[in-house]
């Protein structure tokens, strides 16, 4: 526990003395920022017009969920840059063989890393919840289905944390291990792609499914953020993450081994 | 206490530590001493813990690095040869993250305390980024006695410092054998004179002498190549001496003649000095060549040669490739 307290306060305060952490939150919260008043104001619109030809309006909550849609979907870009320099930057600059010398387990490390990132993604995704205040000063947004949405957005961005820092233990290049993350992020996104392709093979029914199931969209955008909670979600996410940084710590131990 | 029992270290194919043993006793410094690439890193690797070796064992602080490895971190403060370190903290931020997971109590003071050591407490507070490369070195030693271990283990600690920076190094490791079991790897021979209590002389992963600088001295003293004036052309005493049954062959130089032996257990300057007499020659000087340990080094590398070319007269491809090898 001390060694991952200690490993977790070193890489949070490397964030906040990184130019590229601050890049990165600058332009995410711009990106979101813009898309928030825009559609603010096309639901303004929509909706006095939906009073004239008797359609559905657009609700509060229905725009709560936007910023974070457009957020996990942006993780895939985020993430690989959050995690890239984590494993690969020690490994590289050689610090790992002090660390590695160290009465400490691989796995306290990269415990403390993840956490470190997690909650540097955590404090983004705090700072989005004044589009929830906003709203709530001019609508009633649904804050139970806020709160799932928000704790989907959390989980989701551990996962894909995690496993994008599995490429910054394989490479020592940085930009190899977040063109290689953002890859593999991607994937797992659009994975929903791919299960329809193969309902449409006619092979066994199960196949569909199942790919469907391994895909991050399934276990976020369909159930959390509609509000609803799954306990099968919320596993999924948490056995990304442990899975992980279970992989993490082997590659690490085994560049060891090999050194 | 560090002792290395039979250590091997194999990369595939490649074996770059060749089942080697030695002991570093509390007390003195050892010095590991051998050319670029002869596996020194490697070894020092597996002592600290680092990576496994393949066969054989070795014990530091009397355990084991490879069943106890967790123990004997925590008693050896390690300094690898690139020296890393977080160039984003300032000295005393480094010194006090390795701290906390050794798990120290007051870090703070026990960073200062380390810094003033090493001289340089006046430079806790700067970025590692602006120190220079000697304060860097420094720093990385900081680290290594930051919980005051047992034995410490220094990669090539003065390569690439100023000449008076790397006296204070050798003054500070000298300081340091009081306390600690103290190892560290060179490849200056003058260095590991200078400093060490004993010497251990590593070529291609094997050992091929170790002991302290006097008694290796005295090994090449009796059977290295000896320098030797008569009063003579100095033809004549090559002719004579090579034909010496332990005189492998001779060579004129400006000073007199080089005699090399066969073997080196074998002192060849007996025989000589009786040759010479017998003759009618007056014997004018008799000396062995290697007067340090970089002649003793050399010296060495040399007998390795001489023994393989005594034992089994290779082919011609071979004896190219040792003789690059030892070159190497």
């Amino acid at each position: 526990m001390r060694i991952i307290f200690a490993v977790y306060k070193r890489e949070l305060g490397y964030y906040f003395r990184s130019p590229i952490a601050y890049a990165v939150a600058f332009a995410l919260m711009l990106l979101l920022g813009l898309l928030f008043s825009g559609s603010v104001g096309q639901a303004v619109e929509f909706n006095l017009q939906a009073q004239q030809f008797q359609q559905q309006p657009i609700t509060a909550s229905q725009l709560i969920s936007n910023v974070p849609t457009v957020l996990v979907f942006l993780l895939f870009l985020v993430a690989p840059l959050i995690t890239m320099r984590l494993i690969a930057e020690e490994n590289r600059e050689g610090t790992l063989e002090v660390l590695m010398t160290l009465p400490m387990n691989e796995s306290a490390f990269i415990i403390g890393k993840f956490l470190a990132a997690w909650t540097y993604y955590t404090i983004i995704l705090l700072l989005t919840l004044i589009y929830y205040v906003m709203l709530s000063t001019i609508s009633v947004p649904d804050a139970g289905q806020a709160f799932t949405i928000y704790l989907g957005a959390w989980l989701y961005g551990g996962a894909v944390i995690a496993v994008s820092m599995i490429w910054s233990a394989v490479t020592e290049d940085q930009i190899v291990a977040a063109f290689l993350g953002a890859a593999t992020v991607l994937v797992l996104y659009l994975t929903e792609i791919g299960a329809f392709w193969a309902s449409q093979q006619e092979i066994t029914a199960g196949a569909s499914d199942f790919i469907r199931e391994i895909g991050l969209t399934a276990h976020y955008h369909s159930t959390l953020l509609q509000g609803i909670i799954r306990a099968e979600d919320i596993v999924y996410f948490i056995l990304m993450i442990v899975g992980a940084l279970f992989i993490t710590t082997r590659l690490v131990e085994i560049r060891r081994w090999r050194a | 206490m560090i002792e290395v029992n039979e250590l091997v270290k194999q990369y595939g194919d490649f074996v770059a530590v060749k089942g080697i043993s030695f002991n570093a006793q509390p007390g003195q410094v050892t010095g590991f001493l051998g050319p670029n690439g002869a596996g020194k890193t490697t070894t020092l690797r597996m002592l600290t813990g680092f990576m496994p070796p393949t066969a054989g064992s070795a014990k530091v602080a009397g355990f084991d690095v490879f069943d106890q490895s967790m123990e004997v971190r925590k008693r050896v403060g390690y300094l690898p040869e690139s020296v890393p370190l977080y160039r984003d903290m300032t000295a005393v931020q480094y010194l006090m993250y390795i701290g906390e997971i050794r798990g120290i109590k007051h870090r703070r003071e026990r960073a200062y305390e380390v810094l003033r050591r090493v001289g340089l407490s006046h430079r806790g507070d700067s970025l590692i980024r602006t120190l220079s490369k000697g304060m860097r070195q420094r720093v990385g030693l900081a680290q290594a006695l930051i919980h005051d271990p047992e034995v410490l283990i220094l990669d090539e600690p003065t390569i690439g410092l100023d000449p008076i920076q790397v006296l204070e190094l050798r003054d500070l490791i000298s300081e340091l054998r009081q306390k600690h079991t103290v190892l560290f790897s060179t490849h200056i021979l003058s260095e590991a004179e200078q400093v060490c209590d004993k010497v251990v002389i590593i070529q291609q992963g094997a050992i091929i002498a170790q002991g302290t600088p006097t008694e290796l001295r005295a090994t090449l003293e009796r059977g290295g190549r000896v320098l030797v004036r008569a009063n003579a052309p100095v033809e004549d005493l090559s002719e004579a001496l090579g034909t010496l049954p332990s005189v492998l062959h001779t060579e004129i130089v400006t000073e007199g003649l080089v005699v090399t032996p066969k073997t080196t257990d074998h002192d060849p300057r007996p025989e000589v000095a009786r040759r010479i007499i017998e003759r009618g020659w007056s014997l004018i000087e008799l000396r062995p060549l290697a007067v340090n340990l970089e002649e003793i080094f050399l010296e060495l590398t040399r007998a390795q040669k001489r023994a393989e070319v005594v034992e089994a007269p290779p082919s011609e491809t071979q004896s190219e490739t040792s003789e690059a090898e030892v070159q190497e």
